[in-house]
């Protein structure tokens, strides 16, 4: 044991003085690259890839490099292992990415010890920020972007809403954030429907919609295959004609999503922190350079931008840690950081470390080209999470 | 060569002393790799470590599958038993190591009772299908439970104690490992007494003749249930070793994923020799390990072809051809006068 | 009443575009004893093909079938002939490393060359559109699914029991070695049957599409169901396969309708009920 403790001190040598003089700053990205979430890791690496195409790759003489690591599904133990093949072999200074909760949370507690800041470009539940002080997050959280939708459906005459989301952490997040809100605005949920993860043929649901008497539905799936399924059922089973109205999170109608939803998604009203169409210079930068390294204008979807804004926080950390390893330092040097993104103003609130963004109402409208998008029409400024907030 | 092939009948008591010989070499070889693992990739350790909580699981499918030709596609809830009894007796206050990987054990062996209560009603492809059922269950079950086991966000939190109040389960993962590569060895040891005893042997016979076993006045189902038991002990070891060196416990651990690739590797590294589990499970996640790192978005491809490619050039498994290897090496060997 | 007329016809429609994809994988289990867990990767190749036809060529939906179909075949030759058959009559196992192989390389590819996204494919203004039977308003498509579902089933039974090429088929399976020596050309009858089932496959991952999506996570993501219901139904019997689908998807759409948060335990607790009363499956054949 003596040996393998003085491999350690090495170690620890290795990674206090071996950084500081590198003029390379290694920056470790965890994503789903492949497999069923592929789509997600792609837009982060379009995201880090737009923001160094627009940024440069280097920050006061120190270079940049990224080194992507796949992780396909939420699997913490293949998370942890990678984070600690990244800063142990790679000897990354920061971690980045992450897709999933439980990949996080497999993470947080390697940072003191690895002295590694984490910057979340999307895992979106409440809990991670408390689980260690190095975690910066950019992306949102499932409460942050559902809550406005209470005060949304209430001012549209909504006073019945049956809520139906899929069974799993996020889902019931985005349940009980919009009960909570929509209760508070004087509204009813009259039924909540808990689906199955893997439902694809949504009839069954939406005849319980309809028999619950309710004016609209609360939605809230993964995107993807399934979202696919539960739009169409609500077209298909005629509630859309009936004049049911639908509510959900961004995640249903990311912009990837659209050319399948195709003409049944117009209408639909949801909540986000993001849509690729928003109006401002920024974005339209972004949207360039983004698409350039996606390879392909409708595979760009929201985790891009929590990306790019998650390698402008690093960026921000290598310049005022001199590219000296120190977590701490890097992370009290973002705290209360605020900037313009291709999303809006936002800032990293200095005591959850989440990001605080405006969340907004989009419509799915159809474009003069033929094609649908997200289209804001109302804004909700300064938007915190409102699950760390209550905390 | 008829000379040769008479010589390897030669009966009884040189051969057994043969198989000894063989497995403290195997035992020796595993260890030697294991401590060069260590030694060669300092860095890669968590990965290690992982590799090993998934060569026990793969292990336990060999014990049931190689040993008793009962194929399972739901290994990994046996897996994610012990996993999750590991994972929510540390976060209610047992954080001992030791003691947790008992606890793994025992969660394991009972969820393995009630599995092979089930399968074994049936055979063949429905036994595989009850198993896919059981472990889309356990899945079920744990995503609903998710007061005790966090559900899709994982059971976090866990901190376990130092090993022997001295080794802390740290960042550079050195403990976990050589504990891990500690408790596989004596696992494996214990499984080679198991199965060349003769309730090993029995269950070989079952595998090959169940009617003829049943004929000789032996009980078929008992005797697949006790090695259900075991080979559900085994996997729960795994998967308290996972939850100790993570400190996470996710759905994954009772996937039916977890439980696929788990086949996968046994019938890469080819049934029914212990060696084989060990084999197709290094092969494997190595293999996927360095080719997603080289291309992390399209290594699925390269994965599949190593399938294909063992398929056609190994049909018995890698262990298959290793031993091809040493027979051919021994026999030119002897061929020399 | 009416709820529960309108459940019974979401499970049929569901239950039929299961039986469509599934039915294939029952014949080469069944019949050729070859556990193909790519299947799915077949069905989902012919996704791509008709939505490209479809979409990019700006093509029927009729024609997108018929080249979906064509097309996968055409694929699915090369692959009889240089992997499948080195496989025909070996262990299930190593059927399973094979197919599973397989499988990972068409997803790698399909994710190269076609990029993450959901694929749709357009349907016809006739088949879009919602339909009023009376006691809700269900989806053309569905109800054109149900035909087709309806159409193969009889189809395949006509084929297998009534024609000369089943009577071989049948005695192939039966006993190889015999139907060999009898003059029937064994070869032929196998390729000519995998050549059936992946055309089902196809056909199936088309008109399917509106409920299993296409994406190049498809052939992994519904494995486990297709299997599921072929071993469930006997895997080569199509009344077995019908009734599994049907029952299979009454439990399931059912469930989902009554106790949503329950609805895999329902499933799956339908399927070790069956599979303990039934081994063999259904209609199973034994073996």
């Amino acid at each position: 044991m003596k040996v393998s403790k003085a491999i350690l001190g090495a170690a620890i040598g290795a990674l206090l003085t071996g950084s500081a003089m590198a003029d390379t700053i290694k920056v470790g990205i965890i994503g789903p690259f492949s497999g069923p979430f592929a789509l997600q890791g792609k837009n982060f690496q379009a995201g880090v890839e737009a923001y160094m195409a627009l940024n440069g790759k280097s920050v006061k003489g120190h270079d940049i490099e990224v080194i992507y690591r796949d992780l396909p599904a939420a699997n913490p133990a293949q998370s942890r292992a990678l984070a600690q093949e990244l800063v142990v072999k790679e000897k990354v200074q920061y971690l980045g990415g992450v897709y999933f909760t439980p990949d996080a949370m497999a993470i947080t507690p390697l940072l003191k010890q690895a002295n590694t800041p984490l910057v979340i470009f999307n895992a979106a539940t409440s809990a991670i920020m408390t689980q260690s002080p190095l975690v910066v997050r950019t992306s949102f959280t499932t409460a942050q972007t559902t809550s406005p939708s209470g005060k949304i459906a209430t001012e549209r005459g909504v006073k019945k809403v049956i809520s139906a989301v899929s069974d799993y952490g996020p889902g019931v997040d985005a349940e009980a954030a919009f009960k909570k809100a929509f209760e508070a605005a004087g509204g009813q949920v009259v039924e909540a429907i808990r689906m199955p993860l893997n439902t694809t043929d949504f009839s069954p649901i939406m005849q319980r919609v309809r028999d619950s008497g309710a004016e609209a539905v609360f939605a809230f799936l993964p995107s993807g295959p399934t979202t696919l399924g539960f739009v169409k059922a609500y077209n298909e089973t005629g509630l859309k004609q009936a004049g049911i109205k639908f509510f959900a999170p961004g995640d249903l109608t990311q912009e990837s999503d659209l050319p399948a939803l195709g003409d049944g998604a117009v209408g639909l009203l949801t909540t986000f922190h993001y849509a690729v169409s928003h109006d401002s210079p920024e974005n339209k930068k972004f949207v360039e350079a983004a698409t350039k390294a996606v390879g392909g204008a409708d595979q760009l979807s929201f985790p891009s931008v929590g990306a790019y804004d998650g390698m402008h926080v690093i960026y921000k950390m290598i310049e005022a840690t001199d590219g000296k390893q120190d977590a701490q330092k890097a992370v009290d040097a973002v705290k209360g950081l605020s900037w313009t993104s291709p999303r809006g103003p936002v800032s990293i609130d200095a005591e959850t470390r989440h990001i605080t963004e405006n969340i907004y109402l989009r419509e799915v409208v159809k474009g003069p080209d033929g094609k649908t998008y997200n289209k804001e029409i109302q804004t909700f400024p300064n938007q915190k999470d409102p699950g760390l907030a209550t905390q | 060569m008829q000379v040769v092939a008479q010589a390897q009948r030669v009966p009884a008591p040189s051969s057994v002393g043969n198989r000894w010989l063989r497995d403290a070499i195997g035992l020796a070889l595993i260890v030697a790799a294991g401590l060069a693992g260590y030694w060669l990739f300092p860095d890669n350790l968590a990965l290690l470590t992982r590799v090993i909580a998934v060569a026990l699981l793969v292990l336990s499918l060999d014990l049931i599958t190689g040993y008793c030709g009962v194929a399972s596609l739901g290994q990994a809830s046996l897996f994610g038993a012990g996993a999750y009894a590991a994972g929510i007796a540390c976060v209610n206050g047992v954080t001992e190591p030791l003691t947790l990987i008992v606890i793994g054990a025992v969660a394991g062996a009972a969820a393995g009772l009630l599995m092979g209560t089930i399968m074994l009603r049936a055979h063949g492809l429905a036994q595989l299908v009850l198993s896919i059922a059981i472990v889309q269950l356990f899945h079920e079950a744990a995503n609903k439970a998710s007061a005790y086991t966090g559900g899709s966000d994982g059971l976090a939190g866990l901190t376990v104690s130092p090993l022997f109040g001295l080794f802390e389960f740290d960042l550079w993962g050195q403990t976990a490992y050589l504990f891990g590569l500690a408790l596989l060895v004596v696992v494996f040891v214990v499984l080679k007494f198991i199965v060349s005893s003769p309730f090993g042997m029995l269950c070989r016979g079952i595998k090959q003749d169940p009617i003829r076993i049943r004929a000789m006045g032996s009980f078929v189902f008992p005797v697949l249930l006790k090695m259900f038991v075991i080979s559900g002990a085994v996997a729960g070891m795994g998967g308290a070793l996972a939850a100790i060196s993570t400190q996470v416990v996710g759905l994954d651990s009772v996937s039916f994923e977890l439980s696929a690739n788990a086949l996968v590797m046994l019938v890469l590294g080819g049934l029914g020799s212990l060696y084989g589990a060990l084999v197709g499970t290094v092969i494997f996640m190595g293999f996927e390990h360095i080719v997603s790192a080289i291309n992390p978005f399209h290594w699925m491809t390269m994965v599949g072809a190593l399938l294909i490619a063992v398929v056609l050039a190994a049909p018995g498994g890698l262990s298959g051809v290793l031993e091809t290897i040493t027979r051919s090496a021994r026999r030119s060997k002897g061929g020399r006068p | 009443m009416q709820t529960v007329l309108s459940i019974a016809i979401d499970a049929f429609a569901y239950g039929m575009a299961l039986f469509i994809i599934c039915i294939g994988l029952s014949l080469t289990m069944g019949l050729m004893r070859v556990v193909n867990l790519a299947h799915g990767a077949f069905a989902m190749i012919a996704g791509y093909i008709a939505s490209y036809a479809a979409r990019d060529l700006g093509l029927g939906y009729a024609a997108a079938i018929f080249l979906a179909i064509v097309g996968t075949v055409v694929i699915s030759i090369p692959l009889e002939r240089l992997l499948y058959r080195r496989i025909y009559g070996r262990p299930e196992l190593t059927q399973v490393l094979m197919t599973i192989g397989i499988t990972f390389c068409v997803i790698g590819i399909t994710n190269y060359f076609f990029g993450p996204t959901l694929k749709t494919i357009p349907l016809p203004g006739s088949l879009s559109q919602p339909v009023d039977v009376g006691f809700k308003t269900i989806a053309a498509h569905r109800l054109f699914v149900m035909a087709c579902g309806v159409v193969v089933a009889g189809g395949l039974w006509y084929l297998i029991e009534k024609t000369d090429f089943g009577i071989k088929l049948r005695a192939t399976v039966d006993n190889a070695a015999m139907a060999d020596a009898l003059g029937v050309r064994t070869q032929v009858v196998y390729a000519v049957s995998f050549a059936i089932a992946i055309g089902l496959a196809a056909l199936g991952g088309v008109v399917g599409a509106e409920f299993l999506p296409i994406e190049p996570y498809y052939a992994l993501r519904y494995m486990v169901t297709f299997l599921v219901v072929v071993s469930v139904g006997g895997a080569g019997s199509i009344p077995g396969a019908v009734a599994a689908c049907l029952l299979l998807g009454a439990v399931d759409t059912t469930g989902r309708y009554l106790m949503p948060e329950f609805g895999n335990f329902f499933f799956y607790a339908a399927v070790i009920a069956i599979v303990c009363v039934f081994p063999r499956g259904f209609f199973g054949r034994a073996q």
